[in-house]
């Protein structure tokens, strides 16, 4: 077919030229993050999300005759903790925590991001003025220490967790819907808008938001994907949600003591951090990449 | 300029200001009393408000933040509770530590992650350069405390070629180094491909490669001396941010800088101490941060300073 085709083709570009061209290796590119990324995420969501369906011993239940166990010994596909508790478990039941915390502080800093961007961008003066102010403080803060404080401040309790995530979280996303509002409000639709007489709050709820929520939803991807190694970081400084909450950052430290002996009480828990977080991180990146506009003019 | 260095040094003290002012109203609003922390565990409740009054933690707040204010005017940040001699003393002894890591993580993210990202722009979506996109995606995914127990893992317990934790030689600087590195080249490798894919496409090359300049010249000397502001704005942010405390690498590897410092004053409810730390580190972070704004006019001399951007 290809070669009846190519013989009497008018024009010189084959499919071969097609194939290699600029344009199609970035698709290809995208796509394969895209796949890449959903494969990895399954990887760990899935068995997190049915942690309460699978036959496996409960994430507390202490067996101290079969303390550290090595993986696949005796049921134990990930072997056992310093007090004979079944590892895989206890990760897919700590990743309902880390998942869930991930979850809910991008939804929140992604809704204070989106309000106080788009406010700023639109009316502009003092609200920009204000806004922009706060989202340089929180940069100059150290951030990490700050949030150490508050947590030490309100306890280390779930939602404080979210709270605190969101907080670290929020200057992204408003800045990223702040410079789209500000290229949005000059379309013409928008002048439009206030001809017909609807009120600036209107014309930014009802027309401006809903143009920017797509391009700005792209980096919640990102965002999840830190916030979930932030609250591993924060748990392995003894700062994430307390027990029974076997959280993957505690899983991490706790197994810390122990790894001169029993190498796989760090090394996996962190691996399934990182095959997540690697699979949110590609997603989010290939999604960007496809809707991307062409940046490069060929060369 | 001298207007414009003026304006910034008072934005940078005010910010240092209100960052200090926060810090001061968090650690009192928390709960936890340094008292008990400070004293003895026999201690009776007598012994305990004698503590309290010896540190003016019961004046009201007020007071104390007046106290606090007249006192660090005069460069008295209080007596650390935990180690018994002036907070500011402690903060400068770690300092550095924090600043040698974080020196030598930079160094390390530059002379590595510029290359890689500029072979990543030249070679950009070509299949190879796909393999190390997504290695960079990694290197950004790993928890850093994982990175570094790991590493430790191999290095300094399966071969014990270099020493796990603390600061005794300088072969304890390099899986520290190592570890901040890994995240910091990811980051940084990403921003060069992004800025230099954006330079390489601009009509100044395409012009500059019709007249016969050398692709090596094209690269080194006008793409990237084009993406230089951009480069070293994200280098200055990422040190200044390292500057702040690496707490996580600095507690993986015992590493004596204020990282470790501040979560141990943390625990111990040391107002002082976590008063001090904060005032240095972010001072050193600002002033990075100011150096990186006044270099600008020496990178790019477009560049004005003072007007707007």
């Amino acid at each position: 077919m290809t070669t009846a085709v190519s013989a009497g083709r008018p024009s010189a570009v084959t499919a071969r030229d097609l194939a290699r061209a600029t344009a199609t290796s970035q698709r290809r590119g995208a796509r394969f993050k895209l796949w890449a990324g959903a494969v990895c995420t399954a990887l760990v969501v899935l068995p997190v999300a049915l942690a309460g369906v699978l036959p496996l011993p409960g994430a507390n239940a202490q067996d101290l005759s079969r303390r550290r166990l090595p993986p696949l010994s005796e049921g134990h596909l990930f072997g056992t903790d310093q007090l004979g508790r079944d590892l895989l478990s206890r990760v897919l039941h700590g990743g309902q925590v880390s998942l869930a915390v991930g979850v809910l502080a991008v939804l929140v800093s992604g809704l204070i991001g989106i309000a106080a961007g788009s406010a700023a961008g639109f009316f502009g003066g003092w609200v920009d003025a204000v806004v922009s102010r706060f989202l340089e403080a929180q940069l100059a803060l150290p951030l990490l220490m700050m949030l150490l404080l508050v947590v030490a401040l309100f306890g280390p309790s779930v939602t404080v967790i979210t709270c605190v995530i969101a907080i670290a979280q929020w200057p992204e996303v408003a800045r990223l819907t702040r410079s789209l509002v500000l290229v949005e409000r000059e379309k013409p639709y928008v002048a439009a808008a206030r001809v017909l007489g609807l009120r600036s709050w209107s014309v930014l709820a009802r027309h401006v938001i809903p143009n920017v929520v797509r391009p700005a939803s792209l980096v919640v991807l990102l965002l999840l994907a830190q916030a979930v190694l932030l609250e591993s970081a924060l748990s392995y400084l003894g700062a994430g949600p307390q027990r029974p909450f076997a959280t993957w950052g505690r899983i991490i430290s706790d197994g810390q003591d122990y790894i001169t002996t029993s190498w796989w009480l760090v090394t996996l828990p962190g691996l399934v951090i990182a095959v997540l977080v690697v699979g949110v991180n590609l997603l989010g990146d290939g999604l960007r990449d496809r809707t991307r506009p062409r940046s490069r003019k060929g060369a | 300029m001298p207007t414009y260095l003026a304006r910034r040094i008072g934005q940078s003290v005010l910010t240092v200001f209100l960052t200090l002012t926060t810090v001061f109203l968090l650690v009192r609003l928390a709960p936890g009393d340094p008292a008990s922390a400070y004293a003895a565990p026999n201690a009776t409740s007598a012994d305990l408000a004698r503590i309290r009054e010896q540190f003016g933690l019961d004046d009201p707040l007020i007071v104390q933040y007046g106290l606090f204010l007249r006192d660090l005017f005069t460069g008295d940040l209080g007596t650390s509770y935990s180690f018994h001699s002036p907070a500011l003393d402690v903060v400068l002894d770690r300092i550095p530590y924090t600043v040698t890591l974080a020196v030598s993580a930079i160094a390390v993210t530059t002379l590595v992650a510029v290359p890689l990202g500029v072979w990543m722009a030249r070679r950009a979506d070509t299949r190879r350069e796909l393999g190390a996109n997504v290695l960079t995606i990694a290197g950004q995914s790993m928890p850093d405390f994982w990175t570094g127990v790991m590493l430790l893992t191999v290095f300094a317990v399966v071969l014990p070629v270099l020493p796990a934790s603390g600061f005794t030689s300088w072969s304890g600087l390099v899986l520290p180094t190592a570890t901040v590195a890994v995240l910091q080249l990811a980051l940084v490798s990403r921003l060069v491909r992004r800025e230099m894919t954006t330079a390489l496409a601009s009509s100044y090359i395409t012009v500059a490669r019709s007249r016969g300049v050398r692709e090596s010249a094209l690269t080194w000397r006008y793409a990237l001396a084009n993406s230089a502001v951009p480069l070293v704005t994200a280098l200055g942010t990422r040190f200044a941010a390292l500057l702040n405390g690496v707490v996580v690498v600095e507690v993986v590897f015992g590493w004596p800088g204020v990282g470790s410092l501040v979560v141990r004053a943390l625990e111990t409810r040391d107002y002082p101490l976590i008063q001090a730390t904060v005032l240095v580190t972010a001072t050193l972070a600002i002033l990075v941060q100011l150096l990186v704004d006044l270099a600008y006019p020496l990178l790019d001399p477009r560049v004005r300073l003072g007007k707007a951007a």
